[in-house]
This record gives C-alpha cells, sequence and structure tokens, in this order.
C-alpha cells in the first residue's frame, strides 16, 4: 500500500515541492503505477539468465589513458561556474 | 561499571590505476580543476560507462592479500543520493554481489579483524565551499576506490591504529594503492559504540566519516568513547547519528546528512554487464602476488633470526624488505646485511617518506657481496663499515675501495712490522706498559690499527705487541 507519506517522502528525496492538496490524487496515481508493475512480478524470475539479459559479461576497458576533454567545453552546459568550477549556489 | 569499546571500519582505498573505473581520463593527481573529466565522468546524458580491468584484478588482488574469497559473479549498482560531489546523482557501486568476502587481518596480538567485504566503486568529486557557495571539481570524480568493510571486532584506538596501518602495509606491498591519507587516497569511516566489558550486545553505534590520518582516527575513537561512556553513565541514549571528528578541538560533532532520509535505494546498474570472475583468472593472480609482510615477518625472525623489532623495521616497507632480500641471498647470517641497513642506511634517510622511498646509491647486490666478503674472513667488519659509507656516497663498486691486497688481510712480516713501527713511536707508552699500565697497550693498538686502514685484526695485532714488547 502507498500511503502519503510515502509519497511525501519520494517527493522529498527527488526534490520536488508538492502541493498538500495534491497529496491524495498523487498517493492514488502511484498505488496505480505500482499495482501495473506488480505485473512483472507474476513473470518467474528463477532463471540465472534473467539477471543477464543481454546474455553479456565482462566488458571491460584497457588501463589505457585518453585525452580528457578541455575544461571549457566541459564547463559548456554548466549553468553556472567560477574560476574553472561548476559552481551550486547557496540555496534559500 | 567497565566498559568496552565496540568499532568497525569502512575504508576507502583509491586504486593506483592510470584511469579512473568506467572512462579514460587519467587518475593523476593534483592537476587544474576539471581537466580530467569526460562526458562519462560528468555524467552526461546518453554516455555510457566501461569498466576498466585493472579495477577489478587490482580488486582481487586486495581480496586475496586479506584472506577473502574471491565471487565467481559480481555486478555493479547504483546509489542514489543528490548530491554536487556526484554528478549522475547516483554512485556506481557494488550493493549485494561485491568481488571479495568473508577475510580478515590479523594483529600482533593474534586478534583477527574480519574483513565483511570488498567492493569497488567511483569515487565523487572534491567540493569546495565558499561563503555558502560550493564550487566543483570533477576529476576525482569517477578515480577507482575499493571499500573495505570490517565487523565490529576493533576493541581499542591501539587496534585500530594496527589494523589501518597494517591494511595500508598490505595494500602497498601488492602495489595496488599508495594509501597516502593526507593526499586522501585512504580515507577512514570508523562506526563506534560501547558496552559492558564481557556482554555480547552491541550498543547503540555512532559513525564518524572521512578521517584521514591515523592520529585523528585513535584520538576520535577516544573521544567518542568517552562521550558514549559519559552519556549512558548520566541515564541517557547515544543517538544513532553520523559524526564529524575536528582536530583543532578533539571533538566529534554531528554531521548534517548528505540526505535527510537516508535511502540509497540501490538497483542494478543496467549499463554494465555482469563480472565473471574464473577460477583460473583468481589463481593467476594469486601467483603473481609478492610474499606479504606477516609472511616476511615470520621468515626473518624465525629463519633469520632478526630480532622482532628489527624485523618489523625491515618489512614495514616494500622496498626496504626487498632490498634486504636481494641483499641478504645466500649469506650465513642474512642478520649482518640487516644491521648494515638497519644502522648505516637508515642513518641516511631522515624521514618516513625516506625510508619509504629507500633511493640508495648501493644496489642490494653490491651490500651482499660485501657481506659474503666478511663471512669468508676476507674483509674485516671495520674495513666494510668505512668502505660502505664511500659506497653509499658514491654509488660505486666495493672493489673501488677495498684493493685485492686489502682483502687479502696482513701475512706475518707485514704485521710485524706495523707493530714494531708502533713500538719504536710511543716510547712513553711503551714505558708505561712495562711499568704495568695495561691500558697503554691500547694507545699502541690503536696506531697499528690505524696504520693497518682497518687491515689488520685487533686480536692478533694486540699478541704481537706483547710478544714484541716481552
Amino acid at each position: 500500500m502507498v500511503t502519503r507519506e510515502d509519497v511525501e517522502n519520494i517527493a522529498l528525496l527527488s526534490k520536488l515541492f508538492i502541493d498538500e492538496n495534491d497529496l491524495d490524487k498523487l498517493t492514488e496515481d502511484m498505488q496505480n503505477i505500482i499495482n501495473f508493475a506488480d505485473t512483472i512480478n507474476k513473470a518467474s524470475d528463477e532463471s540465472e539468465e534473467f539477471d543477464n539479459i543481454n546474455n553479456l559479461e565482462n566488458v571491460f576497458r584497457n588501463d589505457v589513458v585518453k585525452e580528457s576533454l578541455p575544461v571549457s567545453e566541459i564547463l559548456s552546459n554548466a549553468p553556472e561556474q567560477a574560476d574553472d568550477h561548476f559552481l551550486v549556489r547557496k540555496r534559500g | 561499571m567497565k566498559y568496552e569499546m565496540v568499532a568497525g571500519f569502512e575504508t576507502h582505498v583509491e586504486l593506483s590505476t592510470n584511469t579512473k573505473i568506467f572512462c579514460s581520463c587519467t587518475t593523476a593527481f593534483g592537476a587544474e580543476p576539471n581537466t580530467h573529466c569526460c562526458p562519462v565522468c560528468i555524467g552526461l546524458p546518453g554516455t555510457l560507462p566501461k569498466l576498466n580491468e585493472k579495477v577489478v584484478e587490482y580488486a582481487i588482488m586486495a581480496g586475496l592479500a586479506t584472506n577473502c574469497e574471491i565471487a565467481e559473479i559480481a555486478k555493479m549498482d547504483r546509489k542514489n543520493y543528490c548530491y554536487p560531489d556526484l554528478p549522475k546523482a547516483y554512485q556506481i557501486s557494488q550493493y549485494d554481489k561485491p568481488l571479495c568476502e568473508h577475510g580478515y587481518i590479523e594483529l600482533s596480538n593474534g586478534r583477527k579483524i574480519r574483513i565483511t567485504r570488498i567492493h569497488i566503486e567511483e569515487d565523487a568529486g572534491k567540493l569546495i565551499h565558499n561563503h555558502g557557495d560550493t564550487y566543483v571539481d570533477y576529476n576525482r570524480g569517477g578515480v577507482p576506490l575499493i571499500e573495505i568493510v570490517s565487523e565490529p571486532d576493533i576493541r581499542s584506538p591501539e587496534e585500530a591504529r594496527e589494523y589501518v596501518e597494517k591494511l595500508q602495509q598490505i595494500m602497498r606491498y601488492i602495489g595496488v594503492s599508495d594509501c597516502r591519507m593526507q593526499e586522501g587516497s585512504m580515507r577512514c569511516d570508523v562506526n563506534i559504540s560501547v558496552r559492558e566489558a564481557g556482554s555480547e550486545k552491541l550498543g547503540t553505534r555512532t559513525e564518524i566519516k572521512n578521517m584521514n590520518s591515523i592520529t585523528f582516527i585513535t584520538k576520535a575513537m577516544q573521544y567518542e568513547f568517552e562521550r558514549q561512556v559519559d552519556l549512558i553513565e548520566a541515564g541517557e541514549k547515544v543517538v544513532q547519528e553520523t559524526l564529524r571528528y575536528d582536530d583543532a578541538t578533539n571533538t566529534t560533532s554531528p554531521m548534517r546528512g548528505k540526505e535527510d532520509a537516508h535511502d540509497y535505494r540501490y538497483f542494478r546498474e543496467p549499463d554494465l554487464v555482469t563480472i565473471k570472475v574464473e577460477r583460473e583468472q583468481v589463481e593467476k593472480i594469486k601467483a603473481c602476488l609478492p610474499e606479504l609482510p606477516n609472511k616476511k615477518l615470520d621468515r626473518y625472525i624465525n629463519e633469520y633470526e632478526i630480532s622482532e623489532k628489527d624485523s618489523a623495521l625491515l618489512v614495514k616497507y616494500r622496498n626496504i624488505a626487498e632490498y634486504f632480500d636481494k641483499a641478504a641471498q645466500g649469506l650465513k647470517t642474512p642478520k649482518s646485511a640487516a644491521n648494515f641497513i638497519l644502522t648505516q642506511i637508515f642513518r641516511r634517510l631522515e624521514t618516513e617518506a625516506d625510508k619509504e622511498a629507500f633511493d640508495i646509491k648501493t644496489l642490494p647486490e653490491q651490500l651482499n657481496k660485501m657481506c659474503k666478503l666478511i663471512e669468508s674472513g676476507k674483509l674485516k667488519n671495520s674495513l666494510a663499515k668505512s668502505a660502505l659509507e664511500k659506497m653509499l656516497d658514491s654509488g660505486e663498486n666495493i672493489e673501488k675501495f677495498v684493493s685485492e691486497e686489502d682483502m687479502a688481510g696482513l701475512d706475518d712480516a707485514a704485521l710485524t712490522k706495523l707493530c714494531q713501527d708502533a713500538i719504536n713511536n710511543s716510547a712513553n707508552a711503551v714505558a708505561d706498559y712495562k711499568s704495568g699500565k695495561e691500558k697503554a697497550l691500547m694507545s699502541i693498538l690503536g696506531f697499528v690499527m690505524k696504520n693497518s686502514k682497518g687491515r689488520a685484526d685487533a686480536n692478533a695485532v694486540k699478541e704481537k705487541l706483547k710478544e714484541l714488547i716481552g
């Protein structure tokens, strides 16, 4: 059972602000999503293969250095930057 | 009432691979900010991590060296938390299928500190806080770590010190990390609780986070132990919380959590495939491991008959132990090589860093040769000492400072001549000796030894002098 508290907690973890008035509706929606996802539980997961659907294992990379990107490119998507650092402003 | 400390460790060790765990950026320390970054390690959408083979190898080495079982199947998981040091808002780590489990480290008091698990994960970026703003440098983000988790088997700050030092020593021996605590390549979290001595029940624990000095660890543990005992004695409860240690005030204080609600919501990392460790691979890695410090210590004490204290000094750093092993090869008394190292060579190494580097001009093979000459009676100890000083200064071979003639020793005629010369030049001493002052002979003896350039044997000289003076 999804409770109002669950939704509040998930909102907190997701850094989402939720209006008190929307809580009941969201709880109901969340319950429906969980119910839907529960369908998956009906499938058998005993097979080892289930854990490894691509049937791939041990895909590795050699420990050889390649050039990194210039700092200007690394920072090019940053909402804010200062002194070649990503800048995270104090909130509130 | 008597209380007992119960502590367990989570130790993060940065692996000394060339590249990061999931991308080909360098792991070099100390570069300009955000210059060792690429789309993978700054978590841009659409990028795919690819596991560095060396990381798996190093973690298996660490596991074998700490008596762990190596998993046949391991996988990576996402540990979710939202904080600026993680660009993806999750850390790729291992949750329920770590690479290594069920090991232990044995302390000198015979107690075994059990290792619960060793898993691989990526390091986070570095945050610099400035007036409430945060500057983020992702150079360290994605550097490979192993996290070594112990059971709560540690009972005192002294045991904690030895446990951390042993881990450090082992990781350096096998070459997977330099474990420099001051550079952050080894960091410890300590879980600590107290209970009545003799009780089996665990008390409520607190966690002291992210300590990067062994001295701080032991001080913080002592402080936290006393704080918890005081609470219990006052009838209050220990609150389970995460603490920070402040070395300036030598106190611990609560830390604001990375997440208000601690819930990492681990799930499998879908972008990385299963790690399957073949047993042949484990055997191959095992065969390549160097002799570990504990084994070496046993060998030096029991086979070489070197004192426990001296043996510990020799095994402390791998460079010293390897040098000594080469220098001691084939010697009847390996202890003589040990003595030269611990006295004359150590005198030249002022700091621990010097000892660890053990950058010595004289090759161990040269010291070995010198010790063999002493053993065969060709080279006098006194001569060897001065020759070694010159060898250490110049890096030249022993032949440069000790001639064949020196090594041949003195025949009777040469000895007689040296003694007679000394007697002729020491009329006063001879007179003193004749009047019964035994000690006077020593000054004549010193004269002979000096003129023989250390080639003469002191006892032989003494006998010869007595014979000549009559």
